[in-house]
C-alpha cells in the first residue's frame, strides 16, 4: 500500500431501518491530517453516518474500510480502540461525576495493588488541569460535579477530551451546537490543531461559515447518498448550499461506485 | 435542569471556597448528624439507654439488612435495582441449615473435619447468591427486561424455593464450628458486626478507589455516555447483580449462624428495612447517587430506633410507623438538600 491510502474509506455504505432506506450508498474518504466537513439537511443520514463510522450501527451492506482494512465495529469500544474518537451532538458526559472522571471515562489511570486496580486520582486530576489549560479552557474545580457546570463549560470538556486523546481519526457531530462565538473560534483552532499531528477530522455541521472556515474538503450529503465531493478551495457557499438543497450534483474525485440515483428522487 | 448553571459566572461559585466546603461536607454527611441527635437525645430521655451494651447490639443487629442494603446501593447507584435480597438471604440461609443442621428438615451432613463446615457452608451460601444473581443480572442485561420486575420474580420464587425445599419445616442445630460466627467476640465486639463494618469498608473501597466502582456511578448517571466511552457497561452491571446476591448470600450465612438455623420465613420484611435504610441514607433511586457511609448510618439510625423502642417497652409495631414516617422524611431531605445546593453552592 501506498502513502497516499486513505485513513478511513467507505465504500457503498447502506443503511436501512425497516423500509427506510437512511443511507442509499454512501462512499467517500478521509486522510490522516485532513479535515472533511459533513453537510447536508436533516434527515440527510449524516448522524446515521456517524454512528456507523463510530460502531454505535453496523451498516446494512457497505465496506468500511479504516487503515487499508475492512472493519466490521461491533460497538463504540471497538472503533475507539482501533483510533476512532467521536464527539456526539449530544455531550457524552457524567455529570453526576466530577470533571476529572468524566475526561478520563472508560481510561482511568490505574496501579495495581495486591493485583486490585485502584484509581490514579493525583495523577489524573494534574493531567486534565494541564490538558483544559492548554486548551485555554477556565474551570475553576476539577473535582466539582460537571452537574455544576455551564453548557459551554461542558463541551469544552468533551472537545479538550478529544483533543488529548486524538487517536487518528476523529468524527465530531455538530460540536459547537452550544457554544459562543468565542468558544466555537477556540474550537475551531482546535481542530486545526488537531489536523496538525496528523489526525484525519471528520465535522458534522449546519454552518457553512464553520465549514469553510476549516474544512479541506466539503462532502454533501442529500438523501441518503453523496451529492458532493468538492474541495473546499475550488468550491463556494453558494455552490455548496445548492448541492444540500439538490440544485446541482459535484462529485470532484469521480469515485467509481458512485451509486445509481433511484428512480424515485 | 442545566437553565440555572449555564448562566452562572464562575466567580460566584469560586468567592466563598470555605464556607461552600463546610456546607458541602454537612450536606453530605447530613444522616450522620441526624444519627447523633437522636442517639443524644434516646440517651438522655430514655432510662438505661446510654450503655455501650445497647450500641453494641444496635451495631449488631444492623448486621443482615445493613449487609443486603450494600447490594441494593450497588445496583440502585448503577441505576437498577435488586428486590431479590431478602429471598436469596433465605434461601442461602435455608440451603446451608438444610445440609448441616441436625434438627428439624436438616440433613446434618457431617464434614471431618469439623472445621470445614464453616467454609463449605460459606462458599454455599456465596454460590447461592451468586447464581440467582448471575440470572437477574443476566435477564435485566442481555434480555433488557426492567430490574424491578426481574428482581421482583426473583424475590418471589425465591422465597418459594426456601419453602418447598424445607417443605414449610424449620431447621435446627447448626454444628458449632458454623455458630462462630453468631458467638465469638473480638475486642468485646461481636463477629457479626466485624463482618458488617468489615464488608462497609470494602465495598465504599471499591465504590470510591476502583475503576469499577467508578464506571459503575457513571452508568448510573449516564449509560450512553458509559458505552460511547467504551465501558463495558453489561458485563459491570451483571457483575453488580452478581455481587448484590453474593452479599445476600452473605447475610444468609450469618443469620443462619446466628439463628442456628433457619424457618421459612425468614428475614421477612427486611427488604423494607433495607430500603428504607438506602434511601434514608442519601442513594438516589433515580441511580448515580449515594454513598456507601449514609447508607451505613442509615441503617444504624433504623437500628437505633428499634432498640430505643424496645428498651422503652413499647409494642414493636410502632417501630413500623416511624420507619415509615423516616422514609418520607428522607425524601422531604433529600429535596430540601438539592434546594440548599442550588441555592448555596
Amino acid at each position: 500500500m501506498t502513502t497516499t491510502t486513505p485513513l478511513l474509506q467507505l465504500q457503498d455504505i447502506r443503511k436501512n431501518f425497516g423500509a427506510i432506506e437512511a443511507l442509499r450508498g454512501v462512499t467517500f474518504d478521509v486522510s490522516g491530517g485532513e479535515v472533511v466537513a459533513l453537510l447536508g439537511d436533516n434527515g440527510a443520514g449524516k448522524s446515521t453516518l456517524v454512528k456507523i463510522m463510530a460502531g454505535g450501527q453496523p451498516p446494512s451492506s457497505g465496506k468500511v474500510i479504516f487503515e487499508g482494512k475492512e472493519r466490521h465495529f461491533e460497538s463504540p469500544a471497538e472503533a475507539k480502540e482501533a483510533g476512532i474518537e467521536t464527539v456526539y451532538q449530544d455531550l457524552s458526559l457524567c455529570t453526576n461525576v466530577d470533571v476529572v472522571s468524566n475526561f478520563f471515562m472508560g481510561r482511568e489511570l490505574t496501579r495495581k495493588v495486591l493485583g486490585v486496580p485502584i484509581l490514579r486520582q493525583r495523577e489524573m486530576e494534574i493531567e486534565t488541569a494541564k490538558a483544559l489549560k492548554e486548551g485555554g479552557t477556565n474551570i475553576p474545580s476539577l473535582r466539582v460535579n460537571v452537574a455544576h457546570l455551564s453548557g459551554g463549560q461542558r463541551q469544552a470538556i468533551e472537545l479538550n477530551r478529544f483533543v488529548h486523546w486524538g487517536g487518528k481519526l476523529v468524527l465530531l457531530d455538530e460540536p459547537f451546537a452550544a457554544l459562543g462565538v468565542e468558544q466555537t473560534r477556540r474550537g475551531l483552532e482546535m481542530i486545526e490543531r488537531v489536523r496538525q499531528r496528523g489526525i484525519g477530522v471528520i465535522l458534522i455541521t449546519h454552518v457553512m461559515a464553520q465549514a469553510f472556515a476549516v474544512a479541506d474538503r466539503i462532502v454533501v450529503l442529500r438523501h441518503g447518498v453523496v451529492a458532493g465531493d468538492v474541495q473546499t478551495s475550488q468550491s463556494s457557499p453558494d455552490e455548496v448550499v445548492n448541492m444540500i438543497t439538490g440544485g446541482i450534483e459535484r462529485v470532484a474525485k469521480g469515485l467509481a461506485n458512485q451509486p445509481e440515483t433511484g428512480a424515485g428522487t | 435542569m442545566t437553565t440555572e448553571t449555564a448562566t452562572a459566572p464562575h466567580n460566584s461559585s469560586e468567592m466563598p471556597a470555605r464556607r461552600r466546603q463546610v456546607l458541602e461536607f454537612l450536606l453530605d454527611n447530613l444522616v450522620w448528624l441526624i444519627l447523633i441527635v437522636v442517639l443524644a437525645v434516646f440517651s438522655v430521655s430514655i432510662d438505661q439507654f446510654l450503655q455501650i451494651g445497647i450500641f453494641i447490639n444496635i451495631l449488631q443487629n444492623s448486621t443482615f439488612i445493613g449487609i443486603i442494603a450494600v447490594g441494593l446501593s450497588l445496583t440502585l447507584i448503577a441505576g437498577h435495582m435488586d428486590l431479590s435480597i431478602e429471598s436469596v438471604m433465605a434461601l442461602a440461609a435455608m440451603v446451608v441449615a438444610l445440609t448441616f443442621g441436625t434438627g428439624g428438615a436438616g440433613g446434618a451432613l457431617a464434614l471431618e473435619p469439623a472445621w470445614l463446615a464453616f467454609p463449605v457452608s460459606l462458599l454455599m451460601a456465596l454460590a447461592v447468591g451468586a447464581i440467582v444473581g448471575t440470572i437477574n443480572g443476566v435477564l435485566v442485561v442481555r434480555l433488557s427486561i426492567n430490574a424491578f420486575i426481574v428482581t421482583l420474580a426473583s424475590f418471589i420464587w425465591a422465597r418459594g424455593l426456601v419453602v418447598a425445599l424445607s417443605g414449610g419445616r424449620s431447621v435446627y442445630g447448626l454444628p458449632d464450628s458454623m455458630r462462630v460466627m453468631a458467638v465469638d467476640q473480638i475486642y468485646g465486639i461481636p463477629l457479626l458486626a466485624w463482618m458488617l463494618i468489615l464488608v462497609y469498608i470494602v465495598f465504599a473501597f471499591i465504590l470510591a478507589k476502583t475503576p469499577f466502582g467508578r464506571h459503575l456511578m457513571m452508568i448510573g448517571g449516564n449509560e450512553v455516555a458509559t458505552y460511547r466511552a467504551g465501558i463495558k457497561v453489561g458485563a459491570i452491571v451483571t457483575a453488580t447483580f452478581i455481587l448484590s446476591g453474593m452479599l445476600a448470600g452473605f447475610a444468609g450465612w450469618l443469620l443462619a449462624s446466628r439463628t442456628a438455623g433457619a424457618t421459612a420465613n425468614l428475614g421477612i420484611g427486611m427488604l423494607f428495612q433495607a430500603f428504607a435504610a438506602v434511601v434514608i441514607g442519601g442513594v438516589s433511586l433515580k441511580g448515580g447517587q449515594g454513598r456507601l457511609s449514609g447508607v451505613f448510618a442509615g441503617v444504624l439510625l433504623l437500628s437505633s430506633i428499634q432498640t430505643a423502642i424496645n428498651v422503652m417497652g413499647m409494642p414493636p409495631h410502632y417501630t413500623q410507623m416511624i420507619q415509615g414516617g423516616l422514609v418520607l422524611a428522607a425524601v422531604l431531605l433529600d429535596t430540601m438538600k438539592n434546594t440548599i445546593r442550588r441555592r448555596y453552592l
